[in-house]
């Protein structure tokens, strides 16, 4: 079966300047590619190249075997690819019932995804700027769903969260593939807890692909991962 | 009492209509970020389209085509519905055509765009309709209405009702419906719509016909108590502007509410300087908008609330002159030849467009340099000429003297218009300066307590026994004046060249790119604005007296805001980043050389304003340096390829290591805490960088990294305290740190694209620090790519530069913040070598990065933030071995896997 979500060679970047050179990347249907690496990798410039947020600066992003046409944001969500962005991108003035009904494809599907967040229905009448941090994360991804995704890009979730609510979170990204069958990438600097509910992993330094495998092979060997990252130094080598 | 009641009512029409405009400005800029200045032209279009429709005819704008189509006479509710739906047709069309190709554009290109459309409107219309004034028909009831002694016409009241009924009906719209909400949605967070699966630019289009539509309610409701004309209507915009930014561009009902109030204030002041005589006998109305604008936007100085747009496309470059002296005197001679040679009308106009190209050359150094959009210019011009009589005439000031004291006089009231600039930046200049100029030629050139009704006249200049008179008997104008004025313009010219090279240009388009990192550079921002502002209202008044001198009798005909605007367009259509922009501007200008050779040779003189402002239009959406962009980018192309590679500098030397290492710390922190509202960003944190040290600050994303720096470097507000070299920086301006000692660069690099790479770097060089460019372009290994265009190098390269115009103030202790992002491992060694010079030529340096494998290689001791505490600090063996370090870096609960750290 072809993947649901595929790039080929795809380049991203901001005008002139290259970040994530030539990539490929498969996604099945109800998997969870985690994409890991550190900061200025290239993660966040790829995520919005492949939701047409950026111009594409060369290579192809196919949904279900059909090419989507570059750097058209409406176009790639009617393709049903969805970014939950790093900064979460809320309607800070708007309630989190609004937030959900500016996205909603169907009305009844905020209901639905209510069911996943209850934490998010008892304050439906909140402006989302007077969220928490973690709650505010809940409607991002909330808004997200509302849309039916295909294809779900989620970006850093983790960010500026105490792990304690991150360890909340993911499992509902594992149980939104599961049951949804949409093909889901997470970037995520949090990489122990990206490894759990992750399938597949692809480390990326300086926008290329340092390391890809499965994740279940990975969770055993930090040592291989950290490698990775930081490019054959001995950062925590004594730690294992 | 009761007059000023009645007063406070008859203003109400005004106001109604001030308060309908508001609204379409507030509507037009919540949806797509545009300031439509051509809002007060589109309502006139309307109420014109109304009043053929109701005499049968279907107005036509197009040239060439008939004024009006009989189309058989209308009552009042098809004609009212037929004009409201035509308007909503140009908001469409307007959107579509212009406003949505400049999405991305700046708010400043988007608000040329809109006074271009706004000429174009209105000189389309003066131009088919003529100006004199149209009467209509009563639409509202227009009883007489007694309310106890006062009695007032019921129409002013039923407009205003009518208007507020329309606010509160949009309001309510925008609060309730999915529309309403996906419009709230999107004008919040452009980026979050777009990942909602919203499209903004087609909740833009319906924006900009409701906002059209509601314009046009206004121009027909306001029809019969306001004849139409031209200028009365365009100029609504300047109250309605006030009363929008009462809304904060934002808020529907503030603005509606500002703008009755506007009205009948405005109304008030009428009746008040009738009564008074010692109150200026015109002008006090114009006066109200412009307080009201000042009051909300400097005194409380909150900039307009910014949209989320996702790109910003930048101004166009200001290009290096070259060769300024050939330049000027094969322009000198060609320019004395041709005012010897050309008689009369053509002389005339010829001089005409030397004068404009002086006041034009102001416009390059406000606005093409220093960024700051001022639509005074042409006033500041009028102030000059305006004093040149009563200098001439009453105090017999000779000749060089009273136009030098003139263009001061004009300075001084310049740096008056750019204080505003001081506190707000961007758009809202612009605003204050329309109004500033609307008011000053209200209160002042049309003033007949200050100038007579047949003007005022103007000493005849003589200069060592020369007569230097533009006019003496029918011999008009006579060639020893035509060179004075061409003398003036090549000096002025030379000298905005010069300035463009100078030290002080390099930090005026440092202040146009982004004034934070200017000021991050070191650069005096208020300093350099309020330098472009007066120079270059020197340089207008200049102009404005030769203006002066050639007519010998000044009205306010020749300085009004229209022709302002217009001169404005011109400019900006001929490239206000450049001298040779500005010169043609002058031989565009309206009544200048191209416009009498169009008129006769092409009879299209009278096309002149409508052909303009198309132009003008295209120009910012296609090309934002203007017509001579393309002739630079030739040159700069062609020279590239004829000139050898600049050899290196010869007197390079090595800069020599600091003496002795002092042993106090270089940069002490002490307690530093940062809060945004209750979130706590920066900790209490504390601690000391050695001198001659290279010390790593780490931690995951949103662990404050960059707040930490902002508070070290006085970018944002915090508590605790900051020591360099033992000398306490607390309370410190940006700048004034940086000339302290202490340099930053910023996350994401805030280099000037139009620069070259040495004036980037040269930017950053402050009194204190003496850096030689030549050796440090050296010592950052950029010596080959000294003379090009910032934005033409890697990513690396450009990092360098920035960490140069960092050095360039000779800093003590350098902040970096994540100088490898973006680089690729190779030249991520690189950076780390130069990084490594950097530090052993003795300097400082504090770095912030997530390449670990840079970080642990160069730093000589690492302190690890985590939610803006530290939580280890030491050498980069110790922070490796640290359990905390792992777990912040490869997840949070890493530490507490069995299987991970012990």
């Amino acid at each position: 079966m072809a993947p649901l979500l595929e790039c080929r060679d795809l380049r991203a970047g901001h005008g002139r300047v290259t970040v994530v050179r030539p990539i490929d990347l498969a996604v099945d249907a109800g998997t969870v590619l985690a994409v890991l690496g550190p900061n200025g990798a290239g993660k966040t410039t790829l995520l919005s190249t492949i939701v047409g947020l950026l111009p594409r600066q060369g290579g192809e992003v196919l949904v279900g075997g059909k090419a989507v046409k570059a750097g058209r944001p409406d176009v790639a969500g009617r393709a049903g690819i969805v970014l939950v962005p790093d900064d979460r991108a809320l309607f800070g003035a708007l309630t989190v019932q609004e937030n959900l009904r500016v996205a909603a494809r169907r009305t009844a599907g905020i209901d639905e995804v209510m069911d996943l967040f209850p934490a998010l229905r008892l304050r439906r009448r909140v402006a989302a700027g007077s969220l928490s941090g973690g709650e505010q994360q809940m409607l991002a991804i909330a808004r997200a769903l509302v849309q039916q995704p295909r294809v779900l890009l989620i970006d850093e979730m983790s960010m500026g969260l105490a792990p304690v609510i991150v360890e909340d979170l993911l499992p509902i990204v594992r149980r939104v593939a599961d049951e949804s069958g949409a093909a889901v990438v997470l970037v995520e600097q949090h990489v122990g807890l990206a490894l759990e509910i992750a399938d597949d992993v692809v480390v990326l330094v300086h926008g290329e692909v340092a390391l890809r495998d499965r994740a279940a092979s990975l969770r055993g060997d930090h040592a291989r991962l950290e490698a990775a990252y930081i490019g054959g130094s001995d950062l925590f080598a004594t730690t294992n | 009492m009761d007059q000023h009641f009645i007063f406070l009512l008859l203003g109400l029409a005004n106001g109604a209509v001030f308060a309908a405009l508001a609204l379409a400005l507030v509507v037009t800029y919540r949806s797509s970020g545009v300031v439509n200045f051509a809002t007060g032209a589109m309502a006139l279009f309307t109420a014109y389209t109304y009043s053929f429709l109701r005499q049968g005819e279907l107005l036509i704008l197009i040239p060439g085509l008939p004024v009006s189509e009989h189309i058989g006479t209308l009552s009042f509710w098809p004609a009212a519905a037929l004009a409201i739906a035509i308007s909503a047709g140009l908001g469409l069309l307007l959107y579509a055509l212009v406003f949505r190709p400049l999405r991305t554009a700046p708010p400043v290109a988007k608000a040329v765009a809109s006074i271009g459309v706004m000429v174009v409107l209105t000189s389309l219309m003066s131009q088919r309709l003529g100006v004199n004034p149209i009467a209509v028909d009563p639409i509202l009831p227009t009883n007489i209405w007694t309310i106890g002694n006062v009695r007032v016409s019921s129409d002013r009241v039923w407009i205003a009702l009518v208007v507020v009924a329309f606010a509160f009906a949009l309001a309510a719209m925008f609060r309730f419906t999915p529309f309403g909400l996906r419009t709230r949605a999107a004008s919040e967070n452009e980026r979050g719509a777009y990942v909602s699966g919203i499209r903004p630019d087609r909740l833009a289009a319906v924006n900009w016909m409701i906002s059209a539509a509601v314009g046009g309610v206004a121009g027909i409701l306001i029809a019969p108590i306001v004849t139409l004309s031209p200028l009365s209507y365009t100029l609504f915009i300047v109250p309605a502007l006030a009363a929008a930014i009462l809304g904060r561009f934002q808020y529907i009902v503030p603005a509606v509410l500002g703008g009755l109030a506007i009205g009948m204030l405005q109304s008030e002041v009428t009746y008040l300087q009738s009564q008074h005589s010692w109150l200026p006998s015109s002008g006090l109305a114009e006066l109200v908008p412009l307080v009201l604008i000042l009051a909300v936007l400097v005194v409380r100085a909150k900039p307009l609330p910014t949209r989320g747009a996702l790109i910003q496309q930048t101004l166009g470059r200001a290009p290096r002159p070259r060769r300024i002296a050939l330049t000027a005197a094969v322009w000198s001679v060609v320019g004395a030849v041709a005012l010897a040679v050309l008689q009369e009308s053509w002389r005339a106009a010829l001089v005409t467009s030397l004068i404009f190209a002086i006041i034009a050359l102001s416009l390059v150094v406000v606005t093409g340099y220093a960024g700051q959009v001022s639509l005074a210019q042409l006033t500041l011009a009028g102030v000059a000429g305006f004093l040149l009589g009563p200098l001439t005439l009453s105090w017999n000031v000779p000749f060089p003297i009273a136009p030098l004291l003139a263009a001061l006089a004009a300075a001084v009231v310049g740096v008056v218009v750019g204080l505003p600039a001081l506190r707000i930046r961007g758009l809202p200049v612009a605003v204050v300066t329309l109004a500033l100029a609307v008011a000053l030629e209200a209160i002042w050139f049309r003033n007949t307590d200050l100038v007579p009704s047949d003007g005022k006249d103007i000493g005849g200049p003589t200069f060592l026994g020369i007569d230097l008179r533009a006019r003496v008997g029918t011999d008009f104008p006579r060639l020893p004046f035509c060179l004075l004025v061409l003398g003036t313009l090549v000096v002025v010219a030379i000298g905005v060249a010069k300035l463009r090279t100078s030290r002080l240009g390099s930090e005026m388009l440092a202040v146009r790119a982004n004034e934070r990192s200017a000021a991050g550079s070191g650069v005096h921002v208020v300093r350099v604005k309020l330098l472009a502002f007066a120079i270059g209202a020197f340089i207008a008044g200049l102009g404005g007296a030769l203006l002066a001198y050639k007519q010998g009798n000044v009205t306010f005909d020749s300085f009004t805001i229209l022709v302002g605007l217009a001169l404005f367009a011109t400019v900006y259509l001929a490239g206000i980043t450049s001298v040779s922009g500005g010169v043609l501007a002058g031989m565009l200008a309206a009544t200048g050389i191209v416009y009498l050779a169009m008129q006769r040779w092409l009879a299209l003189g009278d096309w002149y304003a409508t052909i303009t402002g198309v132009l003008l239009v295209l120009t910012v959406i296609r090309n934002p340096e203007g017509i001579v962009g393309p002739f630079h980018s030739l040159l700069e192309r062609r020279s590239k390829a004829q000139a050898p590679p600049e050899p290196a500098h010869d007197g390079l030397r090595a800069v020599a290591p600091l003496p002795e290492r002092v042993r106090e710390p270089a940069l002490s922190v002490r307690d530093v805490t940062v809060r945004y509202g209750v979130v706590v960003s920066v900790d209490h944190v504390s601690f000391d960088v050695p001198a001659g040290a290279i010390v790593g600050l780490i931690g995951p994303n949103g662990a404050g990294k960059t707040s930490l720096l902002d508070a070290l470097t006085g970018f944002v507000d915090s508590t605790g305290s900051v020591a360099l070299a033992g000398r306490l920086l607390d309370g410190l301006a940006p700048h004034e740190r940086v000339r302290a000692g202490l340099g930053r660069t910023f996350q994401h690099i805030e280099i000037y694209d139009d620069l070259s790479v040495l004036e980037n770097v040269g930017v950053g060089r402050t009194r204190r620090g003496a850096a030689d460019l030549g050796a440090l372009l050296q010592l950052v290994d950029l010596v080959e790519d000294a003379h090009r265009p910032a934005g033409e190098l890697s990513q690396g390269r450009r990092q360098l530069v920035s960490i140069a115009r960092a050095l360039a103030s000779d800093p003590q202790v350098l902040l970096l913040d994540e100088p490898a992002a973006g680089l690729d491992t190779t030249e991520s060694i690189w950076l780390g070598e130069r990084l490594r010079d950097i530090r052993d030529a003795g300097t400082t340096i504090v770095l912030v990065d997530h390449d670990m494998q840079l970080v642990l290689s160069l730093c000589d001791e690492i302190h690890v933030l985590v939610f803006g505490s530290l939580v280890s600090s030491g050498p980069p063996e110790l922070v490796k071995s640290d359990p905390q370090v792992a777990s912040a870096y490869l997840g949070g609960t890493r530490a507490e896997q069995p299987t991970g750290v012990a």
